[in-house]
């Protein structure tokens, strides 16, 4: 491997790096053009840089849209510096020095690696390398077959060179990478045969199945987390996710001390159990419901508008492709007939003609631009309304300034009401939360009052006897812990409310900036198409001059 | 039993009498008012002799009235009558007809007792009425009740078994013959057999037969005695539209206007004035209701025109047509089929002018309606007795509907004649149809028309059509179209082929044009689905579609000019759908070559693409130009979906010479570009000068794909002139009969089969038949009979092998005698011999030898085999069934 120590290793820097693009690039007459013009590193597609003693990859990152490299022959130690060329199908580092597979991590579309007699000991790095066809590892230092598993998970493998190495003098070495990688077709450059294949299929199958449980079993892991993320993104957009369970009532008892030394209370444990908890949730449920049926109104009050502005568009741009067409063919016309008149008078009142073609052509189209802008505009007003009247039902609703809870009376009613039939708002569960608190706060001071009569005949734990000492530290316990509750319930309020708002206010501003963008570029459009002709008939008049 | 049928009728009969009575005043009210008509009706055609006889009297003999009315009378076209097809009974071979045709049963003669009894107490009570048509002779003169001839029969084709399909093979199969007394009903009614012995018959034959096929196939059919228009009655469709000239009716699809949504765009405003478009409403309106009143009067004055001649029998013509009623095989509502032409009527047609009686296999029916008013008011209710009179109780009757019976019962009588009529004697029912069992073969079948070919004549149109196979260029079908009603002046030609070789199925000629349009069925060798042209040379004006999957280059149509050509393409994986060639003017050359070699020179080449998806909008070329004689290139690319320009390139395709003489390979004005988003690689002078060589090629290929498309259109017209000249047929492999491969093939078959058959009867041949014969029959062998028997058989055959080798060592000792003798002469003669004679003798001599030679193998093989063969006889015997026992004890 020291054959090329004995050279002084090079550099790659700029001027060989444009030598080889010099000579590697188009020939004849084109060359002759490249010459004139010179080439830009960003162009070149493919680079060829063997045999040039190159000890350290450098200089590459202006070969942006590069897909071929081959940097063979060369006595690199290290993959480095390919980071910039995401667009490499095919790369060659064969015939180096190489100790460890790194630096692939963003050649993303990289399909031919050849690291062919480098000093590489473990298959390993090569995660981001999802399209790999070919991949050459023969003449190398790999010594455990295990290592060849890691080759698995690239399902357009289809060619794999390991001769050379360690492993290939195990005796099993063929069949088990046959068994291991059934989808490979060339390994060593031979084709592996069919019955090859059964056979070490069934040499292997044991291990095979197990690993292919493991498999199976991390893949439905990930599928499974996948559609739960999926779902609870579809619940954020919704701005009601994890309503739909115990999530807020359990997150209002986590901080809360004293709310748990509370529930030790004789005849609290039921109370939270099973009165609180379950109309709290159903609340929740109630809340979280409503809330997607709202996303989904949301969402197809947007897909209509959607749909509707794009079919307005669509529409005027057809007329507008119309009016250019019909003015070409008019334009073609003209232009022969100027080149074709001699009288010069003649010309000139063509040309004006035609200019006057040209303006009119213009204010059509601009006309035609101004009218959709105004017809987009009313329209997006609508929307706009529509959209914020939509946002402030939701939110209205969910935080229940319905008049008619706002009654004294309301709250008794609401009390008396089940709760399975009640309306799904933040307020609901603060009367429910309130009613609570007055509930726990007599079962407290009862339970104070028979402490001091000395009547308590349950033990109670030492920490929450300790909060009936008197009936203000009771109090402050349970107003604690009421407290608590609140502030979770108006946070999970608040967020909700300031998230469908700035949802709300995002969507309009992107949908008002893609309106003026639009608009922009159609004014620009127009303007150079315009500026286009007319360049066009200038020059026709200077030709005409000249002549 | 007669007499109690007799006696049932005749109660049957004194219940009708009353019934009858019941009618009979109505009736007679109806029959004055029709005698009237009559009677005015007569007065009418009076009138309209008189001023014939007026002129007659009139005329006196001057030389010029001689010449005007010369003149007159040459103006008159005297339209001979052709020649009336008639069916007497002379024509028919009575003699091999069976019995039944030629004798009454019993019951057939009762039947017609108590049709005569009927048709008495009928012209009793309705004196005014025609006879009753009944029972008329038969081709053996045997008088058959009608309901007797009509034999149901289900057909075994399937194309028989709806009733528009079987009305049309019957009024296509056999040919019409006139009534012999328009105002009678005939006096003969032939079988169904004979009629279609003859293929020709007069409406009743043609109803008969009609009706026991439907009523075969499962219909409520009958067949009608009535009277029809004089069209209906001699079959004349000259006043018809001819159903294949009607264009179908374009169904104009609402287009169903989606709701406007919620958000769409409100239009910009109109500031157009109102009252200017009202205004010019109007006018329109006006201008279209003054159109629309001409074209009305246009049309009414043609109708009047065509209608002018009116039938002085009007009403009068005895017709007969088949009656189907709703309810079997899904019939909705009950109609009328002429069966003469096969078309099917409502039952309130004006054709249609009265029904005497209608009956099928089971009874007889006679219509006790007035027909003041054609058939518009009648009802085929025939359970309802009141309207319809039945021949026979028992034979259930139709159906008699809901309201109906309702109506019945409110009428004591009725109700208890319907009582009486469930307990009535159901004896007496329609005997058996004395027609053999209609049947209709194959080949018939298949050639449909009397001698295959058949003329009709519509109004405007003329139909000819012919039976496959029949013409040899595969001309099934011919209309042909005329500008009047003379049919003299030919609009156009429409001409339907079957089984053509080249799958022509329609030929469309125009003759005021002159335009010629060639459909094909799928199959063509070059994919032709039409042609239409003017002429065949090439070069002219025509259109060629073709079925573009079945092609490799995806074409479907081609258009020709004389300078032009332009073809659509589809499918195609480089995207092109259309290109359009120019064409120059073809250079001089000088006459070395031929036309074909010279193509005309191609001035522009236009090209379009669809859009290819996997490309960028703005580098897919949506359109490019090859201005071969200006040596420009223009590139108009596809517009991306959110612009309304699209770029542009155009390439001057010029080579130049710079001041030093080095020539310019590509400078920047070479290639002029609009792009909507410029882009900076493209304006390098590499990539242009990259895009111009590629192009360049493309040019190249384009002028060669040209250049094969007129290449193929010449092998085209060469091939279609072919075909049209050889006109071949195909033959379907399942066609026994024309298929005259399979045939050979079958009948080489059936030859193999029966040579296997001779040659086993020759194996079964018995070596001891000759012995046992001798032996006295029936008698058991004994084992000594049997012994001598094998003997002798042994014996035989052992002389048979010695004379068979006799035979050849004579043979043999024959030729080599007479080749010595030969040579010896030839050594006597040898100096004496003409070269000729030598010749002979040498052949002589080598064929002579070659006949010792076979002789002597023979003899030698004989001599090898005959041991084994005579072995073989001995083992044969020892094992043969009748002497094994007794030989196997001797052994």
């Amino acid at each position: 491997m020291n054959r090329l120590y004995d050279m002084e290793p090079r550099v790659m820097d700029d001027e060989m790096l444009k030598l080889a693009v010099g000579e590697q690039g188009p020939r004849e007459e084109a060359g002759q053009l490249a010459k004139q013009e010179g080439i830009l590193f960003k162009d070149v597609l493919s680079l060829q840089l063997d045999f040039q003693n190159i000890l350290r990859i450098d200089n590459l990152w202006q070969f942006e849209s590069l897909q071929k490299l081959q940097l063979d022959n060369n006595i690199i130690e290290k993959i480095e510096g390919l980071e910039n060329l995401t667009h490499l199908v095919w790369l060659d580092l064969s015939f180096n020095n190489i100790e460890a597979i790194e630096g692939l991590d963003t050649l993303v579309n990289l399909e031919d690696l050849s690291l062919f007699n480098n000093r590489i000991s473990k298959i390993d790095s090569l995660d981001a390398l999802v399209k790999l066809q070919v991949l050459s590892l023969g003449n190398n230092h790999i010594g455990n077959l295990m290592n060849v598993i890691y080759l698995r998970r690239f399902k357009a493998l289809r060619t794999l060179s390991l001769s050379g190495n360690p492993v290939a003098e195990d005796e099993d070495y063929k069949m088990f990478i046959c068994a291991y990688l059934p989808d490979l077709v060339y390994l060593d450059f031979r084709r592996l045969d069919d019955h090859m294949k059964e056979l070490a299929e069934m040499k292997h199958q044991y291990s095979i199945d197990e690993l292919k449980h493991r498999e199976n079993l991390v893949q439905a892991r990930l599928e499974d987390e996948q559609a739960r993320r999926e779902e609870l993104e579809e619940h954020k957009a919704a701005f009601v996710e994890q309503l739909n369970g115990t999530f807020l009532f359990d997150s209002m008892y986590t901080e809360d001390v004293e709310g748990s030394k509370l529930s030790h209370l004789p005849g609290v444990g039921e109370l939270l159990e099973f009165t609180y908890k379950d109309k709290f949730v159903i609340i929740c449920l109630n809340i979280f419901e409503y809330g997607l049926k709202q996303q989904e109104k949301r969402k197809a009050e947007l897909d209509n508008f959607m749909e509707c502005v794009q079919e307005a568009i669509q529409e005027n741009q057809e007329q507008g492709k119309l009016k250019i067409a019909k003015f070409e063919e008019k334009h073609l016309l003209s232009l022969n007939a100027i080149r074709e008149e001699s009288e010069l008078s003649n010309i000139e009142a063509k040309i004006v003609q035609y200019s006057e073609d040209i303006t009119e052509l213009f204010n059509v189209l601009m006309t035609l631009e101004m009218q959709l802008m105004e017809q987009l505009e009313e329209t997006i007003n609508m929307f706009e309304r529509n959209i914020i009247d939509l946002v402030g039902l939701f939110v209205e609703n969910v935080q229940s300034l319905y008049p008619f809870l706002e009654d004294p009376l309301g709250r008794h009613s609401c009390l008396a009401r089940p709760w399975l039939n009640s309306g799904c708002t933040m307020a609901q569960c603060r009367d429910l939360e309130n009613h609570h608190h007055e509930k726990l706060l007599e079962i407290a001071i009862n339970i104070l009052e028979k402490i001091v009569k000395g009547e308590m005949d349950e033990d109670l734990p030492d920490d929450v006897r300790s909060l009936f000492v008197d009936k203000d530290t009771i109090v402050n316990a349970v107003g604690a812990s009421h407290d608590i509750h609140l502030l979770k319930i108006d946070n999970r309020e608040d967020e909700l409310v300031t998230r469908v708002n700035s949802w709300c206010t995002h969507l309009l501003d992107k949908i008002h900036k893609d309106e003026i963008m639009r608009n922009r570029k159609r004014v620009k459009e127009i303007n150079q198409y315009i500026d286009h002709v007319q360049s066009e008939l200038d020059s026709l008049e200077c030709g005409d001059l000249l002549d | 039993m007669v007499q109690a049928v007799l006696k049932a009728t005749s109660s049957l009969d004194s219940q009708r009498h009353a019934r009858m009575e019941v009618l009979k005043e109505k009736v007679e009210e109806e029959e004055a008012a029709e005698r009237e008509e009559a009677a005015e009706r007569a007065e009418r055609g009076e009138k309209t002799k008189r001023p014939m006889e007026v002129r007659r009297g009139e005329t006196t003999m001057t030389q010029e009235m001689l010449r005007d009315l010369e003149r007159k009378l040459s103006e008159i076209e005297v339209s001979v009558p052709e020649k009336i097809l008639t069916f007497t009974k002379d024509t028919i071979d009575t003699s091999k007809l069976p019995l039944s045709y030629q004798s009454n049963t019993l019951k057939e003669e009762h039947l017609l007792q108590v049709a005569d009894n009927f048709s008495r107490q009928y012209s009793h009570l309705c004196p005014d009425r025609v006879p009753l048509f009944l029972h008329p002779l038969n081709e053996c003169e045997v008088p058959k009740f009608v309901s007797t001839t009509i034999r149901p029969t289900l057909m075994p084709y399937p194309e028989l078994y709806n009733w528009d399909t079987c009305a049309q093979f019957i009024s296509d199969f056999l040919s019409m013959v006139p009534l012999p007394d328009p105002l009678k009903p005939p006096l003969y009614l032939y079988s169904s057999t004979t009629v279609l012995k003859y293929q020709k018959g007069n409406c009743f034959d043609f109803s008969t037969l009609l009706c026991s096929m439907l009523i075969g196939a499962g219909y409520d059919a009958y067949c009608v005695n009535g009277y029809g228009s004089r069209d209906l009655c001699y079959m004349d469709l000259t006043r018809e539209v001819c159903p294949l000239t009607m264009k179908p009716k374009e169904t104009v699809k609402e287009e169903e206007k989606a709701p406007p949504k919620k958000y769409a765009i409100k239009p910009p405003r109109d500031l157009t004035s109102r009252f200017e478009q009202e205004q010019e409403m109007k006018r329109q309106e006006a201008i279209k209701a003054e159109e629309e009143n001409r074209r009305k009067q246009e049309e009414a004055r043609l109708l009047e025109q065509e209608n002018a001649k009116t039938d002085p029998l009007h009403g009068l013509r005895v017709h007969s047509w088949v009656l189907v009623l709703s309810g079997k095989r899904e019939v909705p509502e009950s109609f009328f089929i002429d069966p003469f032409t096969a078309r099917s009527y409502s039952t309130q047609d004006d054709h249609f002018l009265g029904i005497e009686s209608l009956w099928n296999h089971k009874n007889y029916w006679v219509n006790m309606q007035d027909c003041w008013n054609c058939c518009k008011e009648l009802v085929f209710d025939l359970g309802d007795p009141v309207r319809w009179e039945y021949l026979l109780l028992g034979t259930d009757k139709p159906f008699l509907s809901l309201t109906e019976e309702e109506d019945e019962g409110m009428n004591d009588d009725d109700d208890v004649e319907n009582l009486g009529k469930e307990d009535e004697d159901k004896s007496f029912d329609m005997p058996p149809s004395w027609v053999e069992q209609i049947e209709i073969s194959p080949e018939a079948f298949e050639t449909r028309c009397p001698n295959g070919k058949k003329v009709i004549q519509y109004k405007r149109a003329k139909l000819e059509k012919w039976a496959p196979y029949l013409n040899n260029n595969g001309l099934v079908c011919r209309l042909t179209t005329y500008e009047d009603l003379e049919c003299t002046k030919t609009l156009e030609v429409k001409e339907w082929y079957q089984n053509r070789e080249d799958m022509l199925e329609l030929k469309h000629i125009n003759k005021i044009t002159g335009l010629n349009v060639d459909y094909f069925k799928p199959g063509h060798p070059q994919a032709l689905r039409m042609h239409s042209y003017k002429s065949m040379q090439p070069e002219m004006d025509r259109v060629m579609e073709f079925y573009e999957t079945a092609r490799v280059d995806g074409l479907i149509k081609r258009e020709e000019t004389p300078k032009t050509m332009t073809e659509y393409y589809h499918g195609r994986p480089d995207f092109l759908s259309y290109r359009h060639v120019n064409f120059g003017p073809r250079m001089k050359k000088l006459a070395l070559n031929s036309a074909e070699s010279n193509p005309r020179p191609m001035v522009k080449i236009t090209e379009r693409f669809f859009r290819n998806p996997a490309k960028p909008a703005d580098e897919d070329v949506a359109e490019r130009v090859f201005l071969i004689a200006e040596e420009r290139i223009q590139l108009r690319y596809h517009c991306r979906s959110d612009h309304i320009t699209a770029n542009k390139r155009e390439f001057l395709r010029r080579m130049e010479v710079d001041s030093k003489g080095n020539k310019i390979i590509m400078t920047p004005d070479m290639c002029i570009s609009f792009e909507v988003e410029p882009m900076e690689h493209t304006k390098k002078l590499l990539y242009q000068y990259e895009a111009m060589m590629k192009l360049k090629n493309e040019e190249k290929l384009s002028r060669h794909q040209a250049w094969e498309s007129e290449l193929e259109v010449l092998e085209i017209l060469k091939l279609r002139e072919e075909e049209e000249e050889a006109h071949t047929l195909t033959i379907s492999i399942y066609d026994t009969k024309r298929n005259e491969k399979s045939k050979e093939y079958r009948e080489a078959m059936e030859r193999v089969l029966h040579e296997e058959h001779l040659r086993q009867v020759e194996a079964q041949l018995d070596y001891l038949a000759p012995f046992l014969a001798q032996l006295p029959p029936g008698e058991k062998l004994t084992r000594w009979q049997a012994v001598r028997l094998k003997e002798e058989c042994l014996n035989d055959f052992k002389q048979r092998l010695i004379d068979k080798a006799n035979l050849i060592q004579a043979r043999f000792e024959k030729e080599t005698q007479e080749l010595q003798k030969k040579q010896q002469w030839y050594q006597e003669n040898q100096v004496t011999l003409t070269p000729e004679d030598e010749d002979l003798y040498l052949s002589y001599c080598s064929q002579a030898m070659f006949r010792i030679r076979i002789l002597e193998q023979r003899l030698s093989r004989h001599k090898e085999l005959a041991p084994l063969k005579y072995l073989a006889l001995e083992e044969k015997l020892y094992k043969d069934p009748r002497l094994v026992e007794l030989l196997k004890v001797f052994v």
